[in-house]
């Protein structure tokens, strides 16, 4: 059975099936939605307004019969924090769910005439609205409860917490893990924000009896997968005790700090003192010490073999949250001065209730600290500010509508975004390749926009090489284009590291996906296509008013020197003009 | 007066991470401050833990990156009195795009440049 598009319009509370057009029928994931978006969206339209979409689809293989840690489940729309287009994807239960009824991809757009709230429930037997008043107000550990209450079968759960509901830019959009947790986040952008102006509270979806991914060659596809899994159990890194399994990825805050490349209160030094209290490895002295159901033996979603996630417990042994990646303890910590891991395990669980990106709303906290709200180290009243949000308030609003409107409000100079977004872990002073991924992403200061180590894909070189001089543009290119097609497969993006070390690895991913689709798709092609989809998501973003002068680094890096190397941003505005330039040369 | 100086020891903080910390009597961190002798360099201190130098991957000395996993570059860097090391296991990753562009030794940077681009160097 062909794969359909199923359409929402939340105006007339009605649901369409559609046959996928040829012009998208070659895209899953990030390429589908972008595609969608680009094609469906006014660039110039409000994110807040009617004109706007969410689009959700699942990659080429998620949901296929044990394709290895492939669940990720990607959602697009106009972003409310960058105005640019935005993907932003996530483990938990929807893509595989999704993908095992059939569907290719869910669009919701239209507003409902009636300022209600509602539930849509996807099964086999179709679409059903419900009014669900009773919800609003709620976190997100209580709507996922509420859901699997009153649906049977364990379906998967998308919704927002208060912060979509307020329409705030740094509005996340949950899913459920395996127990039930709303610890994934499509967090980054504020696409929760554009979730509550089509009044969805929640997206409910059982896929039992759905007809299942179907397989265009299920010989190629399980010498693919096969492939795959073996490099994944093989490798360093993601294999059983790995440093990703052991640490997740949290393995990396002690050595960005001893690099001197960890932002710390605030981007205004390099290195925390207390860094290695809130690192991968203080979280799992603690889980296993204090035992219960704390592990660090954890899938973000079934079929996941490598396990990066871990459940957090409390001191008594019992599920406190899930989960403190390296992004989120850095954003909640050392970028607030903050060193008690307890502190950003509560706040993480508040992000992960209310609904907020724990990237944004830990800079936020940062920012408003430099501006003398609070002082840094400040773990209580860092704490507090999420009552403000969850209540509203107007110091509340302002604090989730993220870093810009924060720093405004405070009167900051160190603001550290690009596009409206603000940047991850990683600062680019120190690190100067991540800084060029940064200014020029099509999402706005993005970590993972540039995530594989493409230059062995690409034959830059053949192998990595730490000295290399190669143009840093080229090899941003390469990195976002590798990293926009992974982001269309399904695949989580940490199977970038066996299959570039092992080359079974790198053949058995394309065939895989070779194999579910039917597309004659090797590993030459990836960058092709993943600049494809850069292309797409680029135009859009110049139709809606950006410029190369938008692909810039904040000013005060290039002003202050970042200890301890007292380095600043000197990259050159034309390094970073060369990375998109082909967009209107091919 | 530099007491250090004048009693011919160091004193240089060590940070174990991961596996290593039990080098340092650590389960996942072991921080240390260790007396070593003026002269001695890395291969001393990693005697003094009886760190096997196989085991170690990245290594810092006071944010500088010395070595990397599969290459020795850092035995003979000279300590000095107040330095801090860190030293990883091989179970760390970095991927390479959050390590383009830091700041490198001397020695690490002819060391790479006699053994050519590195694989496996997650």
């Amino acid at each position: 059975m062909a794969k359909k598009i199923v359409r929402i319009d939340m105006s007339e509370l009605v649901a369409t099936y559609e046959n996928v057009p040829e012009k998208w029928s070659r895209w899953a994931g990030r390429g589908l939605t972008s595609a969608i978006v680009v094609d469906e969206v006014d660039p110039t339209c409000h994110p807040l307004g009617p004109n706007n979409k969410i689009v959700i689809a699942p990659g080429w293989v998620t949901g296929s019969p044990a394709a290895p840690s492939s669940g990720r489940t990607s959602f697009g729309g106009k972003s409310p924090l960058t105005g640019t287009i935005k993907e932003t994807n996530s483990g938990g239960l929807s893509g595989q769910k999704i993908a095992k009824l059939g569907i290719a991809a869910i669009i919701i757009e239209g507003m409902p005439k009636n300022d209600k709230w509602y539930s849509i429930f996807i099964s086999k037997d179709g679409v059903e609205f419900e009014e669900v008043g009773g919800l609003v107000g709620k976190g997100m550990y209580e709507v996922d409860e509420l859901m699997w209450e009153k649906y049977p079968n364990k379906p998967a759960v998308i919704g927002i917490g208060q912060a979509g509901e307020m329409k705030l830019s740094n509005a996340g959009i949950s899913v459920n893990d395996p127990e039930n947790e709303p610890g994934r986040y499509a967090g980054r952008g504020g696409l929760g924000a554009v979730m509550g102006v089509r009044g969805v509270k929640a997206i409910v979806i059982d896929d039992k009896g759905g007809p299942g991914v179907e397989i265009a060659d299920k010989d190629l596809f399980t010498q693919g997968r096969k492939k795959l899994t073996a490099a994944i159990t093989e490798h360093a890194l993601t294999k059983k005790d790995g440093g990703l399994h052991a640490f997740g990825t949290n393995v990396l805050m002690n050595i960005i700090n001893e690099a001197g490349g960890l932002p710390t209160r605030n981007f205004s030094a390099g290195q925390f003192e207390g860094a290695a209290k809130i690192s991968g490895e203080a979280v799992a002295e603690n889980i296993n010490e204090r035992g219960g159901v704390g592990t660090t033996d954890h899938p973000c979603h079934p079929g996941c073999i490598i396990k990066c996630s871990s459940i957090y417990p409390d001191e008594k042994g019992n599920p406190f949250v899930s989960v403190l990646e390296y992004e989120t303890a850095w954003a909640l910590g050392a970028n607030c001065g903050i060193d008690d891991i307890e502190y950003v395990a509560k706040m993480t669980r508040e992000c992960n209730d209310i609904g907020l990106d724990t990237i944004e709303a830990g800079n936020t906290i940062a920012v408003a600290m430099d501006g003398g709200y609070l002082e840094f180290g400040d773990k209580e009243g860092a704490f507090k500010t999420f009552d403000e949000i969850r209540k509203g308030t107007p110091l509340g609003r302002i604090f989730g509508q993220g870093v810009e409107a924060t720093a405004k409000a405070f009167g900051v100079y160190r603001v550290p975004t690009v596009k409206g977004q603000s940047m991850p872990a990683y600062e680019p002073r120190a690190i100067k390749g991540i800084g060029v991924t940064y200014a020029t992403s099509t999402m706005g200061a993005d970590h993972t926009s540039g995530y594989t180590i493409a230059p062995e894909i690409a034959g830059v070189g053949g192998k990595v090489d730490p000295l290399s001089n190669a143009d840093k543009a080229e090899l941003s290119l390469t990195f976002q284009a590798a990293t926009a097609f992974i982001d269309c497969t399904g695949y989580c993006l940490f199977i970038a590291f066996p299959i570039l070390d092992i080359a079974e690895g790198w053949a058995g991913m394309a065939e895989s996906v070779a194999g579910v689709t039917g597309m004659d798709v090797t590993g030459d092609d990836v960058i092709a296509m993943g600049k494809e989809v850069l292309k797409m998501e680029r135009l859009f973003n110049e139709a809606a008013g950006f410029t190369p002068e938008d692909d810039r680094l904040p000013e005060f890096m290039r002003d202050e020197a970042l200890p301890p190397h007292n380095v600043k941003w000197t990259m050159a505005d034309e390094v970073l003009d060369k990375v998109y330039a082909w967009v209107h040369e091919d | 007066m530099d007491t250090s100086s004048h009693n011919n020891t160091i004193t240089v903080n060590t940070a174990l991470y991961g596996p290593l910390a039990k080098y340092g009597g650590g389960k996942y961190i072991a921080e240390i401050n260790v007396a070593l002798e003026h002269g001695d360099k890395i291969e001393d201190l990693l005697k003094y833990f009886e760190l096997p130098p196989d085991e170690k991957s990245y290594l810092f000395i006071n944010a500088v990156l010395c070595d990397v996993p599969g290459l020795y570059a850092s035995q003979r860097e000279l300590l000095h009195d107040g330095d801090h090391v860190g030293i990883f296991s091989l179970q760390h990753m970095w991927p390479y795009q959050y390590r383009d562009g830091i700041r490198m030794s001397d020695s690490l940077t002819e060391a790479l440049e006699e053994h050519g681009p590195i694989k496996n160097t997650y």
